[in-house]
């Protein structure tokens, strides 16, 4: 069995402490990733990793990320990311976060209870603007239904940084998918939940969506793809 | 089949009459395209009815021309393969159907019992071969594993006609895809089963598949699913 790649250094000990009180606005924004966002998606992915504790299978690297997510400008129709940012100040109205496929959205919450996020300098936006600091992260890409012979969306993860949850910025992201496919005329967006999850199908549930009941989910992984593969005896 | 199967060998008197005799079958399997929309609408009718799902089977010709084959990015993106079968052998050298992003792949099986396959007429091959018949398609696409950096397949749809099945060609796509999936290497193929469908859970078993068993799909469709488009449902969303 391989060995997990070394999760990515820990922020340096002068990180300062963003602090900020109760009903103080938070400005978010979501915008499409691109690569220079790789180190960020990679922290926050062996940070979701730790979170369903499974640290030792999470292997990807800043440079596997970067070639398998960031090699072609294919948005939407390949594997997409949306990151979600925040600040305290205004985010500036001419953006590198624009793209011509995407323009981003905001929106401004009130912070209730006080955050506290003891690692920004480590989450600074690629951007570089002032102050901003990514927060989540969405990874979808296309789907397929043959029966009504249209494309959807397919969520692989969601994930909102510890010090940025329960003030609605997973549903945000959530609804910008949802939102993306309605505006391509695609025809559903799916993603899995644990069974046992009940706050998250909950939430889901009141989102609108729904479990589809009768389907299970097969594998084949690893050794059991390989031999699988391997078999058969298939002429050419 | 089009064409009827080879009479059985004529058994001289003094034989023993327990001789086995086999119907060879060639298949081979390969990249859909286009002119192949028609059968493959008609197979997702059939697995519709099979699935009891037929009165929200909405696909048509163009919409599936349309969204399938508008592009030639075979396994970048959603992709088709068919698997067809002929009781005459395929030229060796024929390159009918080849895209050269894939090179088709034969199977010879060898049948206790030949071929009944009453619609074959509807289910010719697209490459106007003589007694070439679709059996069956796959449909897959990528998806990617977070974890591992790296793409994989999904499997959406399965589907061999009713003539052709219990034979292996189910686990000949399936093969097809996995195979396709370490030469490109991709980490993983995943896919559901309606979990009453009780011979399909036994071969993926067998075939060293492991079940997801906490997972369950969400799926936000239909009223729902519009009820996010711009300027509702989206909780004062502001767009810059």
């Amino acid at each position: 069995m391989a060995t997990a790649a070394t999760p990515p250094p820990t922020t340096a000990a002068s990180e300062l402490n963003m602090y900020i009180p109760t009903n103080q606005p938070l400005l978010t924004r979501i915008r499409l990733a691109a690569n220079p966002d790789v180190p960020a998606i990679h922290k926050m992915i062996y940070q979701m990793a730790a979170f369903q504790r499974l640290a030792d299978q999470c292997f990807s690297t800043e440079s596997s990320l970067s070639t398998t997510l960031f090699s072609k400008d294919n948005h939407f129709e390949s594997f997409t990311v949306f990151l979600i940012e925040v600040s305290t100040k205004s985010f500036p109205s001419s953006s590198a976060a624009h793209h011509p496929e995407f323009t981003p959205i905001h929106k401004t919450l009130n912070v209730h209870p006080p955050v506290s996020d003891p690692e920004p300098e480590t989450f600074k936006s690629s951007t570089m603007e002032d102050e901003v600091f990514v927060a989540g992260f969405v990874l979808f890409f296309p789907n397929y239904t043959m029966s009504v012979a249209k494309p959807g969306f397919y969520i692989q993860d969601l994930f909102v940084r510890k010090s940025y949850r329960r003030m609605g910025l997973g549903k945000m992201l959530l609804a910008v998918v949802a939102r993306q496919a309605v505006e391509m005329g695609y025809g559903r967006v799916e993603w899995v939940v644990l069974d046992w999850n009940t706050n998250a199908i909950k939430f889901y549930e009141e989102m609108g969506a729904y479990v589809v009941k009768e389907w299970m989910v097969y594998r084949l992984i690893s050794d059991g793809l390989q031999a699988f593969a391997a078999t058969n005896d298939l002429e050419k | 089949m089009a064409a009827a199967a080879p009479p059985p060998p004529t058994v001289p008197a003094e034989l023993n009459m327990d001789l086995p005799t086999s119907y060879p079958l060639f298949t081979r399997i390969r990249l859909a395209a286009k002119p192949d929309v028609p059968v493959i609408h008609k197979m997702i009718h059939q697995m519709a009815v099979f699935e009891r799902l037929s009165d929200q089977c909405s696909a048509t010709e163009p919409s599936l021309a349309a969204t399938l084959f508008s592009k030639n990015n075979p396994f970048e993106s959603f992709t088709v393969f068919l698997i067809e079968a002929s009781t005459t052998p395929f030229p060796s050298s024929s390159s009918t159907g080849v895209n050269h992003k894939f090179i088709p792949i034969h199977k010879t099986l060898n049948l206790d019992l030949p071929i009944s396959d009453p619609e074959s007429e509807k289910f010719t091959s697209s490459t106007m071969e003589d007694d070439v018949i679709v059996a069956g398609f796959v449909l897959f696409f990528p998806n990617y594993s977070t974890f591992l950096a790296k793409p994989g397949f999904y499997i959406e749809d399965l589907f061999v006609r009713e003539s052709y099945r219990r034979k292996g060609l189910g686990k000949m796509l399936l093969s097809a895809v996995a195979k396709q999936a370490v030469a490109m290497g991709y980490g993983r193929v995943e896919w559901v089963v309606l979990d009453w469908n009780v011979n399909a859970i036994k071969f993926y078993e067998q075939m060293g598949a492991d079940v997801m068993q906490e997972w369950r799909v969400c799926r936000l469709t239909g009223d729902a699913l519009q009820g996010y488009a711009t300027a509702s449902g989206t909780d004062g969303l502001d767009l810059i």
